[in-house]
């Protein structure tokens, strides 16, 4: 049902109709019908047993004059991930785990923190309320020092008690953008419409709640930067490239601008592209959507879209389009390792257009924002550029 | 003639600085000698009420070679001058060629007709001095007896197998606590270390001042500061996180104690308790001690000050209660020569007698260093402190986290489990008995291990401490639970100070600071009889290196546990 205006004739999307086409081919070989995929959250019954059997296990421990300890999967490590091409990187089985001793000075504190949102926890599945990781660090703000202390054991005890972090009634605030042919209902009965023209919606905090949606779209374009996002906004994008829909996650996306790309894609299975800067961080954020990241290994299923493909900005862009020198920006050192760290990612190995790309990069020692396009003109972008990719299929 | 004590001291004096300047020892190793002073004293047949006082003193071991009896005794003169004395043994006018090891080669006898209060008055302060030599000179043992009317008590001084702290110039810090506070009253032996652990401040020039005539030293005059806390706590309660007396040792060349006589006492100039350490920073407010105890076991303080509470109440019982700080001051003396006998005798006596001008007159960079070393010991406390205090507010946010989920629990066997697991009959008996299974399980290990005092952990500990590391990627800072380490990590870290190395002689020593030999009484001021003295305990053999390398590294991190504290 196309309840959007008008965009391009339809032969415009034939590249990309034959790419979807293609994505769901690659994806009946790999296992079955392609079906959407419920994720199934734990009940908060399960939740509550999981939180009294590990009280219990401290108890216990006390009780036989032992000192207790957390045993937590160290989601640091690249020894507990593997890569597996149709989920991205997730942890393996018997992962390395690492103590959090309540005997040690290093950990008593951590091992004390871990236990408050613990009881923190429990109160709100009691209670059936929700909180946000900020107001789980505002309760005391002294006690936890900051922000990534509390996100960072939030995380752990989700990968713990290996359920999603929304079963913990912790939900995270939102700051991705949605825009363009899509339609749903939250959870709350609301009905948000993202075809706005000049305006976009934020993406809801409960995605798993969302029912109803419904879209044409006959691609998904994450966008990394929410100035690009705006731009095109601005330049009416979505309704040029009509039907589509538009995603920024503002840099690295929270956990909710994930479950939604990956929501869309497993319910309409739209072709996704991502339009990022051509700097290491750029390619980075591509990753996290794509693969997923090392800190969320555990939920990667819930999360990554492989099927996603790099639209844009090419470094090989760089040179194909003339983009004069002054446009560009040496790499930094840090460019040089980040780039340096994704190479040697094991995701690469099985892209071998996009390792090239970032040895053009590497080589050049030059990287360019996607505003660098502006020197060409202001419009080219959205004029020329993404309109050409997607009609040709100008994606890796 | 001169007291006996004095005699004593000037005549202890020439030895040790003979022993170091014309023999030859070198300028880093320790004295070791061994000496017998004896004094006999029996009713004086030429005054009423008075005893006649024979004093000998007589080396042992083969050391003097060199020592001319009629020089000794012309140069002795030259500060005591009514002394005399007799050399037995071998000719007066000849050197001590003889070496009889086990035998005194000769000994030097005075006599001096004293009051039996002045005699026994001498006699602790004889004590003092020699127990105040073997703190600093670990290798030299003294055989102190008095035989009064008959009665005859020895006593032995000397430091062997104990632990110490080697400084320069050949002497050695003992660092066993007990010579310097008594055994606390209350909390076990396992909450204390046996040992203190000084920190070494960086010396300073002192100036003489222009008034001083007819001084003029070859070299210069150096004050380098030591300062420790005593004991060393391992297990902070909130009854002994406190300063309760300050005690200040004076050291000269050599090591050789500064005692002042009654008409110039040096420590005038530290009466005044602010005029070298500012006590204010640390909110303390001192008073000096008037009363010190001659009879006591503990080596005797130059000064000693009286911490008053911020509320005005006299301290308590500095042995009973609240942390010792010990400053030990050492004057020492530089040329760009090696040391002459009558070169170094003169400045001791100058220090003798001048030591509060000559500190005055540098007031400003003796007050540096000592401030600093103060500085840095009280600072370590303070950081232990609050250390603790964060641990404490961890366990407490532990257990009320805990009995959050109990008391809230709607599942009846989890809280019957619960509860039946530390047996308790109710929620508020839980959390109480909870609290303390968690001080129990978790304090043990963050009592501060010295390197010195490291015991053998069982082998299930000895397996988790090499286990998978337990600390968070984020760094999350850890408290500093520890006072007790070695030294020299942490003085690396200021480029100000000496780096020492301590050393222990033996693992295990039972040796006490003194071992007087029973059971016959001597008589004191006040007429008891006098205690025998225990033997210290057994130190416990040094502990697992591993666990020594994994301590040291938990923390060598503490430091960063020191953001905004969490809420008890």
């Amino acid at each position: 049902m196309a309840f959007a205006p008008m965009g391009p004739e339809a032969s415009f999307f034939e590249v990309l109709d034959r790419h979807r086409t293609s994505l769901l081919a690659d994806l009946r070989s790999a296992g079955g019908e392609p079906a959407t995929r419920e994720t199934r959250l734990a009940s908060s019954s399960e939740v509550l047993a999981s939180i009294e059997n590990i009280i219990q296990d401290i108890i216990t421990s006390l009780a036989r004059n032992e000192a207790p300890a957390f045993t937590i999967d160290n989601r640091s490590s690249w020894e507990n991930i593997k890569f597996d091409d149709s989920v991205g990187l997730q942890m393996v089985p018997h992962c390395i785990t690492r103590k959090v001793k309540s005997d040690s000075p290093k950990s008593i504190q951590k091992f004390a923190l871990i236990l408050k949102i613990l009881s923190m926890i429990y109160k709100l599945v009691q209670s059936n309320t929700y909180a946000t990781k900020r107001d789980i660090y505002y309760t005391d703000s002294q006690l936890f020092g900051n922000q990534t202390i509390v996100d960072n054991i939030i995380s752990d005890i989700s990968c713990m008690l290996k359920v999603p972090r929304r079963s913990l009634h912790i939900i995270s605030t939102s700051k991705g953008l949605i825009a363009g042919n899509l339609r749903y209902i939250e959870e709350d009965g609301t009905k948000v419409n993202c075809t706005g023209g000049a305006t976009a919606v934020a993406v809801p905090s409960n995605i798993q709640g969302i029912r109803n949606l419904i879209t044409d779209a006959k691609f998904l374009l994450i966008v990394e930067k929410d100035a690009t996002f705006q731009r095109l906004l601005d330049d009416n994008f979505c309704k040029k490239m009509s039907p589509c829909i538009m995603v920024t996650g503002k840099g690295v996306p929270d956990l909710n601008t994930r479950l939604l790309v990956k929501k869309l894609w497993d319910t309409f299975r739209t072709p996704v592209f991502t339009l990022v800067d051509a700097d290491p961080y750029g390619i980075e954020i591509m990753c996290i959507y794509k693969y997923g990241s090392m800190s969320m290994s555990f939920e990667a299923h819930n999360l990554t879209v492989p099927a996603i493909r790099w639209l844009g900005l090419l470094p090989s862009d760089l040179k194909r389009l003339n983009i004069p020198k002054d446009s560009l920006i040496p790499l930094t050192k840090r460019d040089q390792m980040k780039l340096d760290s994704i190479l040697q990612r094991p995701y690469v190995t099985c892209q071998p257009f996009w390792r090239k790309e970032m040895e053009i990069m590497a080589d050049s020692k030059m990287k360019a924002e996607i505003q660098a396009l502006t020197f060409l003109s202001s419009d080219y972008l959205s004029r020329v550029y993404l309109p050409n990719k997607l009609r040709f299929g100008g994606w890796i | 003639m001169e007291g006996t004590a004095v005699a004593v001291f000037e005549i202890l004096r020439y030895l040790i600085i003979h022993w170091k300047c014309e023999i030859g020892v070198s300028k880093g190793a320790l004295l070791e000698e061994q000496l017998v002073i004896s004094i006999e004293a029996l009713h004086s047949k030429h005054k009423a009420n008075a005893l006649h006082c024979v004093t000998t003193i007589a080396p042992i071991g083969s050391l003097y070679s060199g020592f001319v009896f009629k020089k000794f005794l012309k140069e002795i003169q030259s500060v005591l001058p009514r002394f005399s004395a007799k050399l037995s043994g071998i000719p007066e006018d000849s050197s001590c060629s003889q070496l009889m090891s086990a035998v005194t080669p000769f000994q030097m006898i005075f006599e001096v007709d004293e009051k039996p209060r002045t005699l026994m008055t001498d006699c602790l302060v004889i004590k003092h001095f020699l127990h105040k030599i073997t703190m600093v000179h670990p290798k030299i043992r003294f055989n102190f007896s008095l035989k009064v009317n008959g009665i005859l008590s020895k006593e032995i001084f000397g430091v062997e197998n104990e632990p110490t702290l080697n400084l320069w110039n050949g002497i050695a810090l003992v660092v066993n606590s007990q010579h310097y506070v008594s055994r606390p009253k209350f909390g076990t032996t396992e909450s204390y270390c046996s040992r203190i652990h000084p920190v070494l401040g960086h010396p300073v020039t002192l100036s003489i001042p222009d008034d001083m005539i007819g001084v003029d030293l070859s070299g210069e005059l150096t004050l380098t500061p030591a300062a420790a806390l005593c004991p060393t706590l391992k297990d902070f309660s909130n009854q002994l996180n406190r300063i309760s007396s300050v005690s200040i040792f004076l050291y000269g060349p050599l090591g050789l104690p500064l005692m002042s006589s009654p008409e110039q006492p040096i420590t005038t100039v530290f009466k005044d308790t602010s005029y070298f350490i500012d006590w204010k920073k640390y909110h303390l407010h001192v008073v000096p001690t008037l009363d010190l105890n001659l009879d006591r076991d503990l080596v005797l303080p130059d000064m000693s000050y009286q911490v008053e509470s911020s509320e005005g109440a006299q301290s308590q019982n500095a042995d009973t209660q609240g942390h010792t700080l010990l400053l030990f001051l050492f004057v020492d003396f530089h040329s760009g020569f090696p040391a002459q006998q009558m070169e170094l005798w003169g400045v001791h006596t100058l220090l003798t007698t001048h030591l509060g001008s000559i500190l005055a007159e540098s007031h400003s960079v003796v007050q540096d260093a000592i401030q600093f070393t103060v500085d840095q010991v009280l600072e370590q406390h303070h950081q232990a402190a609050k250390a603790h205090q964060k641990l404490q507010a961890s366990l407490w946010v532990a257990v009320n986290s805990i009995v959050s989920v109990v008391t809230g629990s709607t599942c009846s066997s989890f809280r019957a489990v619960c509860l039946q697991a530390l047996q308790a009959a109710d929620t508020q008996e839980f959390g109480t008995k909870l609290h303390k299974a968690f001080q129990e399980t978790t304090q043990h290990p963050f009592l501060y291990h010295c390197s010195c005092e490291m015991k053998q952990q069982t082998p299930e500990k000895k397996d988790s401490a090499q286990s998978t590391e337990d600390a968070y990627e984020e760094g999350n800072p850890a408290p500093r639970a520890e006072t007790c380490w070695p030294e020299e990590n942490k003085r690396l870290k200021s480029g100000r100070l000496h780096r020492v190395v301590e050393t222990t002689h033996a693992p295990h020593s039972s040796r006490a600071p003194r071992r007087p030999e029973p059971p016959t009484a001597s008589l004191s001021p006040s007429g008891e009889k006098a205690h025998s003295k225990a033997p210290a305990p057994s130190r416990a053999s040094p502990g697992n290196r591993l666990q020594d390398a994994l301590w040291l590294q938990e923390v060598s991190n503490l430091s960063e546990w020191l953001s905004p504290s969490p809420r008890p």
